[in-house]
């Protein structure tokens, strides 16, 4: 991934409050500094999103996690305005999203960002295909190239033969497909989720984990995934913001975050993650030469340290990690096992 | 255990309430020691004083009379109230020439079609009965006519209905303001909308077909607002999300997710107008109602039920027919072809009688039924009237009402010094809602008495509450019975769904056969027509009760009365105060209707008046109808209520 690609949204300094004189809010230092249930106390006001700030680039799954209540559904809305922002500034693609007109902004809607939505949002009274193909009959597209564009995409979410039937005779995550087939049928530059596998039972929710896996990395399209959920988020997950209180209290890696909590709250949060199934032996591995030209046991570092024990598990001796030819460090037992307890020596959070 | 803690946290509100309860009370009792005794000085007299009142009647005859002299000169009416008329007499005559020459094979054929499209075949035939028995019945004009009526005033009133619930549904503020005129409009007797509509448009067809819309038109705005806003949130969103413009919103999702509520509010705004275009026959809608009107003025029962029947099958069909596609909402598929067929078949059917010169129902065909009912009704009214032994006749019944409780109840009101009744109406009011209602209570009985008809009013008041006491109790009664029995209830309900479909008219006509006429037959068509709203309110309260409530109840060895009494009764005491507000706005609505056949007091005077040409006193009574409503409705309407309709 390239890091200097242009950010895809570009989130400055957001706030959204909901309540009276909520404009106040973020100008005043003097509220912006008070705690929710105080602020609440004080003026009547939510505040929903506190001065939130990332850039989400091309190509990458960012998902923002948090507690329910933590703003997160708030903060998606905002990147569309679907919820009016209160104050900051938001890009896609450079251009400021708040200043765009109506007509501009249904463009941005009907093109470019196509949302999925917990509860699926569903028409009920139409069926799955014409769902599907709801969106571009926004657009006004006829009605023979609709349907045909539609059928592409119900194959590509594994609905065939069901296009007939109404969203009430689909189970959950035959639902859900439908609604991911829905934001796939405009072909957006980038698909938001708000917690679109919450309703769904386990083992279903755990298939259509896979099968967003699986469609980016056909189709490498960029995405913003909201979860509560935080096996989700580290499963899915590029990068990960990890809100509170409206306010994102660390933006790292997956690695980043179990590896370096930003403070307690967060520590806390991941306190009972695998995390030989997160961690990557380029983190545990002690750096230095591992001297020699055999490399044995040669492990890339993006490798999991999972993986990294059953090879030193099998060889009884410490393994070398190479990257392109080059070693970069060794992983023993006492490093693979310090990070399984978490008690391996912690880098200060990015 | 279990109870221990339910009771706990209940036992604070109902604290509470009782010592808010006595706060009011005390309040009220305060402002009438100040008020009461300077009142009685001034004018002191046990009804309404005289110097409280206006006479209407002067100013409201001149401006009838100058309508009257008027309606053919004045621009207002000549272009605009003119041209309205006009266009009703033309549409309901354009409907009723086409219902002609599509002939009675023609017409019976295309509603039987339509019920098989919508609602099956079992619909269909049930249709097909239905109009060949008002065909047998020597009704087929006359069913005509009311259908004509009834077409224009539904079309029109589903659409001034979908418009202002568009508009309601669409923008809050427009909402809070039609949301309380809605609400009133819909607790008022039928009977108050006939007058004003007389004094703009005198007499006939455009005056009936507008008091119908006026009375029919409200629940499809209900519904129409009722549904726009009660749509998924998401889905909107979802559909926001992608782009959607606002009448693409509007017409791809808003509307479509609100076809259930939609089609309810068609059904219930086509029942309407059939119960008001039966009683608009007072008013000159012809028809079926006005055979009924002109049989029951001659106390000629046979012939009132041969345009009765008529009047319950057409409700009974309609009610079903729409209610069944209400249910299918969503579910039927969209294609065209089947309607297309249908609609084939009818015209077919249509040309056939037509060529066969079969168009009118055939006078041979035709069934006379008011003879041998009227033989029944006399050999009745010799036999069960009077004098049966042990039980007596319901003659006598009716006497002993009358005597027993109707007069004792009216002297005993009317005897009552005029403060005193506006003391008890603010007490009952503000006890049971909010200082608005008991306000607008108080306002409403008032004007009632400024209006000068203090004396009737509280005639048709005694009517009424002698009514509501006996439908509660026999409504009470049973909704208890039909929550404790399945089996009771599974007999009970294809009872009350025909007696909540049938208009209000047709109640007289039973009860007159019985009773005669009087006062005590007009509370008794009052109860019937209430009682199964009651009956079901009730039970559906009390099925609805918390099971683990009843089962903890029952874990504790409550018996059967003791769980009623301690534990279902309490807590569907929302229920019940609903039912009694229902049976109260329902009684009214027969009880002026009553003054037909000899109910007297406020809807004799209304009618009358109108008979007479006398559109002041009419008006005068009208008015006081509406206000009494108003004060019934207020005193009975539970502060909950409220609050879960603002929500
Ligand atoms: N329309 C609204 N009006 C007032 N408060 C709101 C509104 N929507 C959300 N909130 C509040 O904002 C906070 C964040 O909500 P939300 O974004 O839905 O959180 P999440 O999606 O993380 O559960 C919550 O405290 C919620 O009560
Ligand atoms: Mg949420």
């Amino acid at each position: 991934m390239n890091v200097m690609d242009k950010p895809v949204f570009s989130v400055e300094g957001l706030w959204k409050v909901f309540g009276p004189k909520a404009d106040s809010v973020p100008a005043d230092p003097g509220l912006t500094s008070l705690e929710p249930a105080e602020l609440r106390a004080r003026t009547g006001c939510t505040a929903a999103v506190r001065d939130v700030s990332f850039d989400v680039r091309k190509g990458e799954v960012f998902v923002v996690m948090g507690l329910s209540g933590s703003g997160k559904s708030t903060l998606v809305r905002c990147l569309t305005r679907l919820i009016e922002p209160t104050a900051g500034t938001i890009a896609i693609d450079g251009e400021d999203v708040r200043a765009m007109d109506k007509s501009r902004l249904r463009e941005l809607r009907r093109h470019r960002a196509a949302m999925v939505f917990q509860h699926f949002g569903l028409l009920p009274h139409r069926t799955v295909l014409d769902n599907v193909a709801y969106g571009l009959e926004i657009q006004g597209v006829g009605r023979s190239e609709r349907r045909a564009r539609a059928q592409d995409v119900v194959a590509k979410v594994g609905l065939e033969g069901m296009e007939q039937r109404r969203p009430s005779q689909l189970s959950g995550g035959q639902r859900q497909r439908v609604g991911l087939a829905r934001a796939l049928a405009v072909d957006p530059q980038v698909l938001l989720f708000d917690e679109p596998f919450s309703a769904l039972d386990p083992l279903i929710r755990r298939d259509m984990q896979e099968e967003v896996v699986r469609l980016h990395r056909e189709e490498g399209r960029t995405m913003v995934f909201i979860t509560h959920d935080l096996s989700e988020a580290l499963k899915l997950g590029d990068r990960i913001a990890l809100m509170r209180d409206g306010k994102v209290v660390q933006l790292g890696t997956p690695e980043e975050i179990v590896g370096s909590p930003a403070d307690d709250y967060v520590r806390e949060f991941v306190r009972d993650v695998s995390r030989e199934q997160v961690m990557t032996v380029g983190t545990a591995m002690r750096p230095g030469d591992c001297g020699g030209t055999e490399h044995p046991g040669a492990l890339a570092p993006d490798e999991l340290v999972a993986d990294a024990i059953k090879v030193v598990a099998r060889s009884g001796k410490p393994a070398c990690v190479v990257d392109n030819g080059r070693c970069l460090g060794v992983v023993d037992h006492e490093r693979l096992l310090g990070v399984v307890a978490g008690t391996e020596p912690r880098k200060e959070a990015a | 255990m279990a109870t221990v803690t339910a009771s706990a946290p209940r036992a604070l509100p109902g604290g509470l309430l009782k010592h808010r309860a006595a706060q009011k009370l005390l309040l009220l009792a305060l402002v009438a020691a100040i008020l009461v005794p300077l009142a009685n000085a001034r004018w002191a007299s046990g009804s309404w004083p005289a110097a409280l009142t206006v006479d209407l009647t002067k100013p409201l005859t001149s401006a009838s009379n100058w309508i009257i002299d008027n309606r053919d000169s004045n621009p207002l009416f000549l272009y605009f109230f003119g041209y309205i008329s006009n266009a009703v007499v033309i549409s309901v005559h354009a409907v009723y020439l086409v219902l002609l020459a599509a002939g009675w094979a023609g017409v019976t054929a295309l509603g039987a079609l339509v019920a098989w499209r919508v609602a099956g075949v079992r619909l269909a035939l049930g249709t097909a009965a239905a109009f060949l028995a008002c065909g047998l019945l020597g009704m087929w004009v006359a069913t005509m006519q009311t259908l004509a009526l009834m077409v224009v005033a539904v079309l029109v009133s589903v659409v001034v209905g979908v418009v202002l619930g568009l508009a309601a549904g669409l923008s809050d503020r427009l909402d809070r303001g039609l949301r309380p005129v809605l609400d009133t409009m819909q607790v008022l007797p039928a009977y108050a909308y006939l007058l004003p509509v007389v004094l703009v448009f005198g007499m006939g067809v455009p005056a009936a077909v507008l008091a119908t819309v006026v009375y029919a038109a409200p629940p499809m705005a209900r519904l129409t607002a009722l549904g726009l806003r009660g749509a998924d949130k998401e889905v909107l969103e979802a559909v926001d999300s992608l782009g959607a413009t606002a009448p693409q919103r509007l017409l791809t999702a808003r509307i479509p997710l609100a076809r259930k509520e939609l089609l309810l509010g068609l059904n219930q705004t086509i029942m309407m107008a059939l119960s008001m275009a039966v009683i608009a026959s007072v008013i000159g809608a012809g028809g079926l109602g006005d055979r009924v009107y002109q049989a029951l003025a001659s106390v000629d029962v046979g012939a009132a039920l041969a345009a009765g029947i008529p009047i319950v099958l057409l409700a009974v069909v309609l009610d079903r027919v729409t209610g069944a596609a209400g249910e299918q909402a969503g579910e039927e598929s969209r294609s065209l072809r089947p309607w297309l067929y249908a609609a084939a078949a009818a015209v077919a059917v249509a040309l056939a009688g037509r060529l066969a010169g079969r168009l009118d129902w055939p006078d041979s065909w035709t069934f006379d039924i008011a003879e041998p009912v009227n033989r029944a009704v006399d050999w009745m009214t010799a036999h069960l009237y009077s004098g049966v032994p042990v039980v007596g006749g319901t003659a006598d019944w009716a006497g002993h009402f009358t005597t027993w409780v109707l007069n004792p109840v009216r002297s005993g009101l009317q005897g009552l010094p005029w403060w005193s009744v506006l003391l008890v109406v603010a007490a009952l009011a503000w006890l049971i809602g909010t200082w608005r209602t008991a306000l607008t209570a108080v306002l409403a009985m008032a004007a009632i008495g400024v209006l000068g008809v203090w004396q009737p009013s509280l005639d048709t008041l005694s009517q009424v509450l002698a009514a509501v006491a006996v439908t509660l109790v026999l409504g009470f009664a049973t909704g208890i019975a039909a929550a404790r029995s399945d089996r009771f209830e599974r007999l009970l309900r294809p009872v009350l769904d025909v007696f909540q479909t049938m208009p209000q008219f047709v109640y007289l006509i039973p009860v007159v056969a019985l009773f005669g006429v009087g006062r005590a037959p007009a509370a008794a068509a009052a109860v019937v027509y209430a009682l199964p709203a009651v009956v079901r309110i009730t039970a559906q309260g009390l099925r609805q009760v918390d099971p683990a409530a009843l089962e903890s109840a029952r874990s504790l060895g409550a018996t059967p009365a003791q769980q009623l009494r301690q534990v279902q009764l309490p807590l569907a005491r929302p229920a019940l105060l609903l039912a009694v507000n229902q049976g109260v706005v329902l009684v009214l609505a027969v009880v002026v209707i009553g003054g037909l056949v000899g109910g007297g007091a406020l809807g004799y005077d209304s009618v009358f008046g109108l008979a007479q040409g006398d559109l002041a006193t009419g008006l005068v009574a009208g008015a006081a109808i509406v206000c009494l409503g108003l004060m019934l409705d207020r005193v009975t309407q539970p502060t909950e209520r409220r609050a879960k309709k603002g929500a």
